[in-house]
């Protein structure tokens, strides 16, 4: 009946400091409900994506509006992917249904048209030495 | 907040996608012209049954009544269909993907009125703001769509609508029920009727049990995952039951049928071409060299199918089904064409004409249950569609049943006649609207005043293509041929739709 397959994934702690220059900002854009908390987690690598590495940065803030923007400082040049979810009720989790269905707000880099979880290669994206910015459309 | 279940339920989210979604997926597409349906619909009047609404509601409006409404005949008849076909010159090439709107056609004692307004589903709401169609529909590709949530994400609200507990609800068939106000038909929402079922799958084609509760199944097939969901709802609105029937192969079933003791399902095998982003009825190829499959499930025993093997046929709708000397036996309206069969009335959505025949069939499917076969026996009715019948009927016999009906003369290639058919006594009843006239169904109202089953009357719905005006027809069931007592024609032309329910008045 479920068809949903939760993956483990462990975080004892964040990634410890490096080599830090870029800053990143992401978009979170498309937020239905003006209630709840988005959460956004980033990563920089298939294992971090796959949960069998750390991630590189989280950050939790109550919706307010349609979108917000998540700043993250100091970050090392290179790959990354971010996925994001939007805790409408505050249980703490991403609620999903019966059949595996998520009922809340959802998101990935790169907003790839898949319906299905994406891979690293198809959500990551650069981040060069100056800095980026991103938008994440919230489904 | 603990992050960690964050992120593991991210996960999960993506994961439950993996398997999903014949229904919901879509990316390149190529625009269909506007324009072109257009210019056909100047030559061709009876295209205006399949000709976009522009603009989400309206009415209300008085009807101009022709003869006299019966005494006793009072209430609503609400009745829903795709509507919303264009956006920013783009058409939908399936009927099946424009956005419901509801009708409501309401008889005072002497008086009809008429009101409609698009459903405000999510998907509605959010392409009225965007100016164009964002969103993947179930047989058209969309450039461009945007990802989607969920199923219901693409719910269009547009086949049937029921009324539970004094609730008005518009159906689809892979997402929720629409909860509507059932005197401005303003939108209050999806319904859920548990927690954990939030955007289930919720069937156009509920049956109504003896006691009021009804019964409904979900395509979990449609979703990407396999199986039935069963739905048992009370009299009260209140979820009695929920089940899952698993199934072994790909099936699709549109409605289902029942009995006193069973509901049968019958599942039409298929499967889906690759085509990366074509719209699921697009990929849909029926397998007709295989059987299909019937699954008799006990109403008291929801767990326990006993399964049937049949050659294959194609259905969207089913009529009476009754138990007789241990056989089960369903009436349907089985379709000879499967390319009609995969998107209904596919010329007319381009504004082209291709065959005038309707290549249906009344036909009825036995089920012998001391031997375990099933097979069709087809009646020689043929051009029929959208069946009804007196819920009241006789549960160890054949209902008489109601149903649009195409004759010729007629100017366009639909159902332009009523007809009572009688498979027991071999009779029929017909009466011919007109070659110009645009029939769709007609649902039997029993008169309060009498007991008897089959005593009431039809109302139908009609789209007069030479004069452009909808209209409504009641007549007497147990007269059909007679013709109407009363019309009601508006000053303007809706859209055809699917199904109606007739609240009567208390």
């Amino acid at each position: 009946m479920k068809i949903a397959i939760a993956f483990a994934l462990s975080i004892a702690s964040l990634a410890g400091a490096s080599a830090r220059a870029a800053d990143l900002d992401i978009t979170v854009a498309d937020v239905r409900v003006a209630k709840g908390t988005l959460m956004i987690a980033l990563v920089d690598s298939a294992a971090g994506w796959d949960d069998q590495a750390k991630a590189v940065a989280a950050s939790t803030r109550k919706a307010a509006g349609a979108q917000e923007v998540f700043h993250f400082p100091n970050l090392p040049p290179g790959t990354y992917a971010a996925k994001v979810m939007h805790d409408e009720n505050d249980n703490g989790k991403l609620d999903v249904n019966v059949m595996g269905m998520p009922v809340e707000g959802y998101g990935f880099s790169n907003n790839p048209q898949v319906l299905r979880k994406p891979t690293f290669d198809e959500a990551k994206f650069d981040l060069g030495a100056a800095g980026g910015a991103i938008t994440i459309h919230l489904r | 907040m603990n992050r960690r279940h964050f992120l593991r339920d991210v996960m999960a989210a993506g994961a439950a996608f993996a398997l999903a979604p014949g229904l919901l997926r879509a990316e390149v597409a190529q625009a269909t012209d506007s324009e072109r349906f257009a210019r056909a619909l100047a030559k061709q009047p009876w295209l205006a049954g399949w000709k976009s609404v522009d603009r989400a509601a309206f009415g209300p409006m008085q009807a101009t009544i022709e003869g006299r409404l019966p005494k006793g005949f009072a209430g609503t008849l609400y009745r829903n269909g795709p509507a919303w076909f264009e956006r920013a010159g783009f058409r939908y090439r399936h009927w099946f993907d424009g956005d419901g709107m509801l009708h409501a056609w309401r008889f005072g004692e002497r008086s009809v009125e008429h009101r409609a307004r698009m459903v405000g589903t999510s998907k509605f709401s959010r392409e009225q703001q965007a100016g164009r169609f964002l969103l993947p529909a179930a047989g058209t590709t969309i450039a461009d769509a945007i990802p989607i949530r969920n199923n219901d994400d693409v719910n269009t609200a547009n086949t049937a609508v029921i009324r539970v507990d004094g609730r008005l609800l518009a159906l689809w068939e892979g997402g929720s029920a629409y909860e509507l106000e059932p005197d401005t038909l303003s939108t209050l929402g999806p319904v859920s009727w548990r927690d954990d079922l939030v955007a289930a799958p919720f069937s156009a084609h509920p049956l109504v049990e003896r006691d009021g509760s009804l019964w409904n199944f979900g395509s979990l097939d449609l979703l990407g995952g396999s199986g039935l969901l069963l739905w048992h709802i009370g009299a009260d609105g209140k979820l009695i039951r929920s089940a899952t029937l698993p199934t072994s192969s790909p099936g699709y079933l549109h409605s289902f049928a029942m009995t006193e003791r069973h509901l049968v399902f019958l599942l039409m095998p298929y499967r889906l071409t690759q085509g990366q982003g074509a719209a699921f009825f697009e990929r849909l190829h029926f397998e007709s060299a295989q059987p299909c499959r019937i699954a008799v499930v006990p109403k008291d025993a929801l767990d326990a199918p006993r399964w049937f093997e049949v050659e294959f046929g194609a259905v969207y709708h089913y009529a009476d089904a009754y138990e007789r000397n241990g056989e089960i036996v369903v009436g349907a309206a089985r379709h000879g064409d499967l390319a009609e069969m995969r998107s209904p009335m596919a010329a007319a959505m381009r504004g082209e004409r291709r065959s005038d025949v309707l290549e249906t069939e009344l036909v009825s499917l036995h089920l012998d249950l001391a031997r375990g076969r099933a097979r069709w026996q087809g009646s020689g009715v043929r051009g029929i569609e959208f069946p009804t019948f007196d819920r009241r009927h006789d549960i160890a016999a054949p209902a008489r049943l109601f149903a649009p009906l195409r004759t010729e003369p007629a100017s366009a290639p639909y159902f332009n006649a009523v007809a009572a058919i009688d498979l027991q006594r071999e009779r029929r009843s017909v009466h011919r609207y007109g070659s110009d006239i645009l029939v769709e169904e007609h649902v039997f109202v029993p008169n309060p005043a009498g007991g008897r089953v089959g005593e009431g009357w039809l109302v139908g719905t009609l789209l007069d293509t030479r004069r452009g005006r909808s209209g409504i027809a009641v007549l007497d069931a147990e007269h059909v041929g007679d013709g109407p007592l009363a019309q009601a024609w508006l000053p303007y032309a809706m859209p055809l739709g699917f199904h109606g329910t007739f609240a009567a008045r208390a």
